[in-house]
Formats: structure tokens, C-alpha cells, sequence
């Protein structure tokens, strides 16, 4: 075959599988002319499959592969680089066929079709294509979000400000671009939250919690303005950065330290440098005692209960003495009196006039000792969004339900087995903050 | 509130006493120590095996040397492979809390170096105890013995450094254990000397620790100087070929032994293929440790570069 016939073959077969893909995208709700871009097809392909991050994948592997063929065909024939180049061509080819059938194996599960369709795809892809495409029995059992068509709800869109010196939070947005797209993680969340207070977090899944702890901490930097007292969190971060402790959800200490050891070289970490050896060993006698890990001080880590690890990590964040304390799931994994008793501890942190902020998805069993709860809710447009930042008492009143647990369901999405009325909520939460400053 | 609270924290030398001490801890109380008694045995098996003649024959010089430098980037990449992976949440969690990445690293290289060093002694005194020969000339330092294990610290050095690279970008312990088959291969094929490759790959074994280890052993062993026996004991297998009724190979080898001629014969096949990559010379051994540093430091530097990175880990 010669090099015309070759190129007129590979170009009818190219606008063949493109009239496949423009079935499948049409009926995924994906715009069908992305059909005829190579390597953006594949992706889109993927999202109709439901397979995102496996479409990632086969995208780059895809353009390495056609950069590579374009290296090799320019090289010399049998020459010992195009043997060598071929080795690595040869694997890619392998894990782009790995990739393709995650994918078309995604395909058959959104279309209801049997898992046997795959092999089709991989052996017969044009013709399989083609029949999925066109074919009215094929019908994808749920479509791709469009972001254009997604509507936020609406907004404060101003800052707060107050005479506190407590943490002020104005976060405008946080967006992160993801394999070439804008996605906006949290939008338009501003609140004072006044020092000795205790504030539940309260979200479903994907509602920017994390995000909005980092934001907040100045670790993931926002379109924000965070201030502590008088402070800016992000123009004063290497300052402020001991002055916020943040726990994090796993135990993540090393299990061969003890605890003396563990919280000895914590101190030395975030203790300042003028702080003597003797004033640093009593302050780390007086947070063991504080946290009731005296009795432990020798043990390894390794050999403590859930309730000992919970505490010890906590005391390593709260051995420099935070103003400011974030806490991810303290309770995670503890029986419900070991998680009480814990959370008393955080409650007569906070007595002590430090802000402490906690995300727990067990709220209800010690929701007493809270003062305020922020409810973040991600809305049509799978923002993170505000919809309730007060007192505990009043959230009862403003989402109409008896318990925290029941709020969480209320603003959670439909097809997370929720209510789906978290843009009625951010709405209504931006009326009543415009109503009480005017 | 905040502000009366801001003073300088402790800086890079603090932090890495810290991780040096929580390294020591787990050497003694985890199984790192188990790297210790391994570097003995696998020393041992690899004396017994190919370390008969080491700086005896060419032949056996060029596969002792390449066999210990094997054993070193073994040692190595055993050392570190998983010191970093095994504990990256814990890092990154550090890191939030103000912990220097150049000094958490720093504190690692301090560690293994210690590491490394034991195990370049512990190679020595098995492989001494087996009946290996060691060099009896020097080119650096006064010792000869020193030269050599410099050599065989450099080499474990620039492995572990290079495992402790491939440790900082696995997100987890089964990664990096995947990987490091095949940078052993890559080891292993791309020394240089000991398998013939194409002309077009011969650049690629100047990244590789186990030619410059390799050379650098040759060179301190006066490789060039060496008998050659390969050929002789190839004429020795066909001296029993008949020609018109007669041995000739035969002839010809009892003719040189007879006469007291066979060293010379040896030596006269080994002056044809002496290497002058090989050459007894300072500059050579010079050139040898200085690639080896400079990989160790590329490796180094490149992990720092990678663990900075390590706040974008996903959640």
C-alpha cells in the first residue's frame, strides 16, 4: 500500500469513529463537536463513561503516543534509536489499551449494557462506536454536567467586617484549574467568629470543608482576607503559622516515639527559639497532664488506645499554645464517652479564649458543648457555599429540623440520598445576613 | 493576641537533630537495623561465589569488582527505599508545622551516610574473612584499604541517595518497591565494563554508580598489570583436537609449561586487552568519587526539589 493510500485511509477511518463519538456525546449531553478533536474526544469520552480520572490518563498516554510515533518516523529506518524508541512505544500502546477498556468498560455501566460489550470496543471500535452512537436502544443512564448550564445561587458578594479580635473570614473564592479547568471549590463566605467560641463545621461530602479549613489557616491560599484580631493570615503567614493548629483526621505521628518523645520534638518544632530547656519541659509536663497522657509519657506511641493517639496528636498542635484550632473528625473512630470526654477538653480550650473549629460527622451526641455551627452546602453549580453560619440554637430554627444530622440531609444533593435544598439555604442565609446589617 | 507571640523559631540545625534522633529511634526500635546483618550475609554469598579472584586474573577482577559494586547498590537502595513513602503523611503534616524539607532530608543523609559506612566496613572484614584478596596499592590516600572502602562507601552512598530519590516521589511503599527492580537492571546492564552494549548506550552508563565503583575498584587493583587467563584456559579445553594425527594445542601448552613460560604467556594475552579506563592512576580514581558525588548530589538536590512540592499531595 502506498503512502496516499495509507493517508486516505487513515483519514475515513478518523471521520468515522468521529461520527461515533458525536452519537455518543450528544446523548451523554456533551458537545458532539468535540468529537473531532483528537485527544479532547477521548476525554470526553471518558466523562460519559463516568471515568474521569482513568480519561486523564488515556488523554496524556495518547499524546505521548502520537509524539513519539512523530519522533520515530522521523528517525531512519532500523536505525538502533527507533529499536530503542520502539520499546517504549510498545508500552504505551499496552497502557492505552488498559486505559481505553476502563473506559469502555465505564461506558457499558452508564449504558446498561453487558460487561461483554468491552471486548467489542477494544477488537471492533469503530463499528461499536458507530452502533452505540446512532442505535436509539443505546441510552445512557445519566448524562455529563455541563458547567455553562449550571446556575449558582446567589450571593453576599461584600466583605464582613467588625471590632473583634477574633478570626474574621472573607473568602471571595477558591478555584483550582484541574487538568485544564476552572473549577471553583468554595464562593462567597465571609463570617466574625469571636475568640472562646466553639464552632461546629458541618458539610456533606465535596461541600469544601478541607478546603475551607486550609483557606482559613492560609495553606491553600483563597481569594480571601483572613484576619486573627488584627492580623492577615495571608500576608503574616510565616508569623501567624504557630499561632494556628491544625489536627488533622489520621494519627499521624510515628509510632516508634514515645509520648514524651513525640511531644518533646513537637515543642522544639513549634516552640519558639528563646523559650529555655527548662520552661519548654514545663510546658510539655503541663500539656501531658492537661491532655491526661502523664501516665503514657514513657509508652510508644504504637502501643496507645485510639483515645490516647486522638489526645496526643491534639497536645502536639496545642503545645504552642494556638490561638486559633482546627480539628478534622477528632472523633473518628472513638466509642461515644472516650469522644465526649475528648471533646470537653476542646470545650475548656476554647474557655480559655481560643477559637476552636471542629468537623465531626457525629455532631449530635455532643452538640451541647458547641456554641455556633457553620453549614457549608454545595450548590446546582457543586460550589461550596454558605448556607448557615449562627448559633446552634437558631439553626434548628432556620432549616426547620430537630437535629444536626437532619440539617446535613436537608442540604445535601438529590442523588446523594439528600434533600437538595442547599441553594435555598445559601439564599435564604445571604436574605437574613443583608437583613441584619442593612 | 498574635503578634505578642512572634519571635524567631529553630532553625535547620535544630530540625535536624530532631529527625536524627527520630531516626536512631526507628533504626533500633523498628527493623532498620535488619540492614546490617543483611549487608553481612549478602557480602558473604557474594565472596564465596565470585571473590576467589579478585586482583588475581583480569577476568576475575573485572566480575569481583563488578559483584561488590553490586552488593553496595543493593545495600543502598535497601537503605532508603521506603524511608520517606512509609511516612509522607507524617511529612506533610510536619511540613504545615514549619519543618524545613532540606533539613528533614539533611537529617536522612546524615543517617544513611552513618549507614553506608557501616555496611562499607562490614563488606570489607566478610569478604577479608572469606579469603577475597584486598588491593595492596593505594592511589589516594596513604592506606589501601581505605581507598577501597571509600570506594565502596561512595557506591552504596549514591544508590541509597538515589532509592531515598525514588522514596520521596512514591506516594506509597508498594510504588516504590516497583520501581526499584527495574532501576536495579538498570544498574546492573548499564555498569559498562562487565556486558558488551552498543556504542549508542555507552553514555548512558556514565549515570549509573556501579561502572564508576566498578572502574574505580579495576584502577586501585592495577587491572592492566593483571594476567589474562580466559584464553588459556580456552586453549587448554580444545588441547586434545587431533590434527593428522597429532595435538598440537597439546604440544604447544606442555611446551610452555615445561619451560616455566605460561606466566609470561598470561601476561602477554593481558597486554592486549588492558583498558585505559582501568589505568593505576590517581586521576582515574579521582574522576570515579567525583561522578559518584556528583550523582549523589544531583539525587539530593532533586529530592528537595520533589518533597517542597509535597503540601499538593492529595487529601
Amino acid at each position: 500500500m502506498n503512502i496516499t493510500e495509507s493517508a486516505i485511509r487513515e483519514i475515513v477511518n478518523y471521520v468515522l469513529l468521529s461520527v461515533g463519538y458525536w452519537g455518543i456525546f450528544k446523548k451523554c449531553g456533551v458537545k458532539p463537536y468535540l468529537s473531532l478533536v483528537p485527544f479532547v474526544r477521548e476525554y470526553n469520552l471518558s466523562l460519559c463513561a463516568d471515568r474521569e480520572k482513568d480519561g486523564r490518563r488515556l488523554t496524556i498516554v495518547s499524546l505521548a503516543l502520537e509524539a513519539l510515533a512523530v519522533i520515530i518516523l522521523a528517525q531512519e529506518e532500523n536505525s538502533d534509536l527507533v529499536v530503542f524508541l520502539s520499546m517504549f512505544f510498545l508500552a504505551l500502546v499496552l497502557t492505552k489499551i488498559i486505559y481505553s477498556t476502563r473506559v469502555y468498560f465505564g461506558l457499558t455501566k452508564v449504558f446498561n449494557r453487558r460487561k461483554s460489550w468491552t471486548w467489542l470496543f477494544v477488537f471492533l471500535e469503530l463499528l461499536t462506536l458507530l452502533i452505540w452512537g446512532w442505535h436509539p436502544a443505546f441510552v445512557p443512564s445519566k448524562k455529563v454536567d455541563d458547567p455553562s448550564d449550571l446556575t449558582e445561587a446567589k450571593g453576599l458578594g461584600e466583605d464582613v467586617r467588625g471590632e473583634t479580635d477574633g478570626l474574621t473570614v472573607n473568602i471571595n473564592s477558591r478555584t483550582v484549574i484541574d487538568f485544564f479547568t476552572k473549577k471553583t471549590l468554595l464562593k462567597d463566605i465571609h463570617m466574625i467568629i469571636p475568640r472562646g467560641h466553639m464552632v461546629l463545621l458541618l458539610g456533606g461530602s465535596g461541600a469544601g470543608k478541607t478546603t475551607f479549613v486550609n483557606a482559613v489557616t492560609g495553606y491553600e491560599k483563597a481569594d480571601a482576607t483572613i484576619n486573627l484580631g488584627k492580623d492577615d493570615v495571608y500576608n503574616d503567614y510565616d508569623k501567624l503559622m504557630y499561632d494556628i493548629g491544625f489536627v488533622p483526621q489520621q494519627d499521624l505521628m510515628r509510632g516508634s516515639d514515645t509520648v514524651l518523645a513525640t511531644l518533646s520534638d513537637a515543642a522544639t518544632l513549634r516552640l519558639s527559639s528563646s523559650v529555655g530547656l527548662v520552661k519548654r519541659r514545663e510546658r510539655i509536663a503541663e500539656v501531658l497532664e492537661q491532655f491526661g497522657l502523664s501516665a503514657v509519657q514513657y509508652s510508644l506511641v504504637d502501643k496507645l488506645s485510639g483515645g490516647q493517639k486522638k489526645r496526643l496528636s491534639i497536645a502536639m498542635e496545642f503545645i504552642s499554645d494556638p490561638t486559633l484550632f482546627f480539628l478534622d473528625e477528632p472523633d473518628s473512630g472513638l466509642d461515644g464517652v472516650v469522644a465526649r470526654a475528648l471533646f470537653e477538653k476542646l470545650r475548656a480550650i476554647a474557655n480559655e479564649g481560643k477559637i476552636v473549629v471542629v468537623i465531626t460527622h457525629t455532631p449530635d451526641r455532643v452538640i451541647d458543648l458547641f456554641d455556633d455551627v457553620i453549614v457549608l452546602a454545595k450548590d446546582s453549580s457543586r460550589t461550596g457555599r454558605l448556607a448557615y453560619y449562627g448559633p446552634v440554637k437558631d439553626s434548628y430554627e432556620f432549616f426547620g429540623k430537630k437535629s444536626m444530622e437532619e440539617i446535613l440531609l436537608s442540604i445535601n444533593q438529590k442523588d446523594e440520598g439528600g434533600e437538595g435544598r442547599a441553594d435555598e439555604f445559601v439564599e435564604k442565609y445571604v436574605d437574613k445576613v443583608r437583613e441584619k446589617v442593612g | 493576641m498574635a503578634t505578642s507571640k512572634i519571635t524567631r523559631r529553630r532553625g535547620h540545625i535544630a530540625q535536624i537533630l530532631i529527625y536524627l534522633g527520630k531516626l536512631f529511634r526507628m533504626f533500633l526500635f523498628q527493623s532498620d537495623w535488619k540492614v546490617l546483618p543483611m549487608a553481612a550475609i549478602i557480602a558473604g554469598l557474594v565472596s564465596f561465589a565470585v571473590g576467589s579472584n579478585l586482583y588475581k586474573t583480569m577476568e576475575g577482577t573485572l566480575m569481583g569488582a563488578f559483584a561488590l559494586s553490586c552488593v553496595c547498590v543493593w545495600n543502598g537502595f535497601f537503605n532508603s527505599i521506603q524511608v520517606i513513602c512509609r511516612e509522607r503523611a507524617i511529612v506533610k503534616r510536619e511540613h504545615r508545622s514549619g519543618l524545613h524539607i532540606s533539613a528533614y532530608v539533611a537529617a536522612h543523609m546524615i543517617y544513611q551516610a552513618v549507614l553506608c559506612l557501616l555496611q562499607a566496613i562490614i563488606t570489607i572484614i566478610v569478604s577479608s574473612n572469606l579469603g577475597v584478596r584486598m588491593p595492596e596499592k593505594s592511589l589516594i590516600t596513604p592506606s589501601p584499604l581505605l581507598d577501597f572502602g571509600i570506594t565502596l562507601f561512595l557506591i552504596t552512598y549514591c544508590a541509597d541517595m538515589l532509592a531515598l530519590l525514588i522514596s520521596s516521589f512514591s506516594k506509597t511503599t508498594t510504588a516504590a518497591m516497583t520501581i526499584m527492580p527495574f532501576l536495579l537492571i538498570v544498574e546492573l546492564l548499564f555498569s559498562g565494563s562487565f556486558f558488551n552494549l552498543p556504542q549508542e548506550a555507552m553514555p548512558l552508563t556514565n549515570l549509573t554508580a556501579t561502572k564508576w565503583g566498578l572502574t574505580a575498584m579495576c584502577a586501585q587493583g592495577d587491572y592492566n598489570s593483571l594476567p589474562m587467563i580466559s584464553i588459556w584456559n580456552s586453549a587448554f579445553k580444545m588441547k586434545d583436537i587431533e590434527i593428522e594425527g597429532e595435538k598440537p594445542i597439546f604440544e604447544i601448552m606442555h611446551y610452555i609449561e615445561t619451560n616455566n613460560m605460561r606466566d609470561d604467556i598470561l601476561l602477554e594475552t593481558a597486554h592486549y586487552n588492558q583498558k585505559s579506563e582501568f589505568a593505576h592512576d590517581p586521576s582515574v580514581m579521582y574522576r570515579c568519587w567525583g561522578w559518584l558525588i556528583f550523582w549523589t548530589i544531583v539525587y539530593v538536590a532533586i529530592a528537595v526539589l520533589i518533597l517542597e512540592f509535597i503540601d499538593k499531595d492529595k487529601r
